[in-house]
């Protein structure tokens, strides 16, 4: 898993509050504090977009799971089993990581079935799991 | 070593182990870390020797890594093509810390460069081409070398050509397994792929540079490459490895029709063939290409983990996050179409 917006926050918390070293100053603090910068960039991109972003993918492989039809019985009806709780990031990702270790399961069986359907729809999913996930950031211009 | 404290300011302890080391006083002036990736803590400084100053870079081990590397196999590496492609002059290794703590080792600094971040847009202006052209040449040069006589050789067992790509596969698919802190459905189903459906043997044996990429050397501004840097990843495997990664999305610099942000894939490729004197298999390259998805993501995987269990040295923080979701992407999409053309 990426690491939350917590994770992301305790590290700049921690390297903001660590006493500088001497032969820190100069380009090194210069890009680390950029990089604090970028993190709470990321951190504000997590707050607004990841409870969505979580909700959105476990619904997606649910229906997934829904649409692959009776052979894949057992594990559609563990994946409709999985809740997502009080929705909290916390709960989500749990539920995201059944979801998605079933997922995992459910892929090789339609690869060794021979379930070429199956797998398209797969790999067109992944792509729109990652783009869901994707975190923009702007590109620096040269100066 | 020397009676010198690890509370003792870095510079004294680093002058104390130099004098010693070269047998003669040295002053150590202008100390200061530089951002050098977050593989290895990078410092610069100048050695003060008689009344003569050089200006010297130390790499030193770093507490938690983007990946477990050997600093034996990166000084070994700069030794190897310092004189055949641009690298900075290897000058101490020291395996065990001493007065440093943590292993590191000393190389000449390069001055005047500058080195191109993976967020910036067109880095290279009008001298894109003239960069691609030393990029792709280099590359070419490498990849023509003969390992065998490199003193880098003696780090590893020589693949068969014919394993190259499972070995650097089992290497990659084993991080992702020892690191993963949550399943990844995307590098399951590309490594399946990969397997399935490998790649030709290698055309020669080759050291790779293991990261090989925009961002990874210095150049002058001016269009001329002065250091290929970060040869941490260094290992013997197919040629095809290293222009893969380069060619990645990852580092285009957000340019789609140029790889590296300096040329088109087609142009980079004949200038590596006229290099190398071999030739790409474009059906093995496309192979190489979604490798270098699912190595990205091993790399990306450990930064995670290291990030939130280790010391959350922030740039693991910033890989371990944007770089991988970045990364995913690129691999759902390449899978897809690799399957549409008819990959099983």
């Amino acid at each position: 898993m990426t690491p939350t917006a917590n994770d992301l926050l305790a590290g700049c918390i921690k390297t903001l509050a660590a006493p500088a070293l001497p032969e820190d100053a100069g380009p090194f603090t210069t890009a680390r504090m950029r990089t604090v910068a970028l993190l709470n960039r990321m951190v504000a991109l997590e707050c607004a977009q990841g409870a969505a972003v979580r909700v959105a993918e476990n619904a997606a492989i649910r229906a997934l799971f829904a649409q692959a039809g009776p052979r894949y019985m057992e594990l559609t009806q563990e994946a409709a089993a999985i809740g997502d709780g009080d929705y909290a990031i916390e709960t989500l990702d749990a539920a995201n990581a059944r979801l998605r270790s079933l997922l995992i399961n459910l892929h090789e069986k339609a690869e060794r079935a021979g379930d070429g359907d199956l797998d398209r729809k797969l790999l067109k999913f992944y792509r729109e799991m990652s783009e869901r996930r994707e975190l923009v950031l702007p590109a620096v211009k040269p100066a | 070593m020397t009676a010198l404290a690890a509370t003792e300011p870095f510079g004294q302890r680093l002058e104390a182990y130099l004098s010693k080391f070269w047998g003669e006083t040295v002053k150590v002036r202008e100390l200061a870390r530089i951002p050098g990736g977050a593989s290895r803590e990078t410092y610069r400084f100048d050695a003060e020797v008689g009344g003569v100053s050089r200006g010297l870079i130390l790499r030193r081990d770093p507490t938690g890594s983007l990946i477990d590397t050997d600093r034996q196999v990166e000084f070994l590496a700069y030794k190897s093509f310092h004189g055949i492609v641009p690298v900075p002059e290897p000058l101490v290794l020291e395996r065990q810390g001493g007065v440093l703590e943590r292993p590191f080792f000393i190389m000449s600094r390069v001055d005047g460069g500058k080195v191109a971040s993976v967020m910036m847009t067109e880095p290279y202006g009008a001298h894109a081409g003239a960069i691609g052209e030393g990029l792709f040449s280099i590359l070419g040069r490498i990849a023509r070398s003969d390992p065998q006589p490199l003193p880098i050789s003696g780090c590893f067992a020589a693949p068969a050509l014919a394993d190259c790509w499972r070995e650097a596969l089992d290497a990659w698919q084993a991080v992702i397994e020892r690191d993963e802190r949550h399943p990844q459905p995307i590098v399951r189903a590309a490594m399946r792929r990969l397997r399935r459906n490998p790649p030709k043997p290698a055309q020669k044996l080759s050291v790779v540079h293991g990261d090989y990429r925009s961002g990874n050397f210095l150049h002058d501004g001016q269009g001329r490459i002065l250091a290929v840097l970060d040869w941490e990843m260094a290992h013997l495997g197919d040629p095809l490895e290293d222009l893969a990664w380069c060619f990645d999305p990852l580092w285009n610099h957000f340019d789609a029709s140029r790889v590296a942000g300096t040329l088109s894939e087609d142009e980079a490729i004949a200038i590596w063939e006229r290099e190398s004197g071999l030739s790409v298999d474009r059906e093995a390259l496309a192979w190489w290409k979604l490798f270098s998805a699912v190595k990205g993501c091993a790399i990306w995987t450990t930064s995670a983990k290291e990030f939130v269990e280790g010391g959350h040295d922030l740039v693991l923080g910033f890989a371990g996050t944007y770089t991988a979701r970045r990364h995913d992407r690129i691999m759902a999409d390449r899978l897809a179409q690799l399957v549409e053309e008819g990959w099983s």
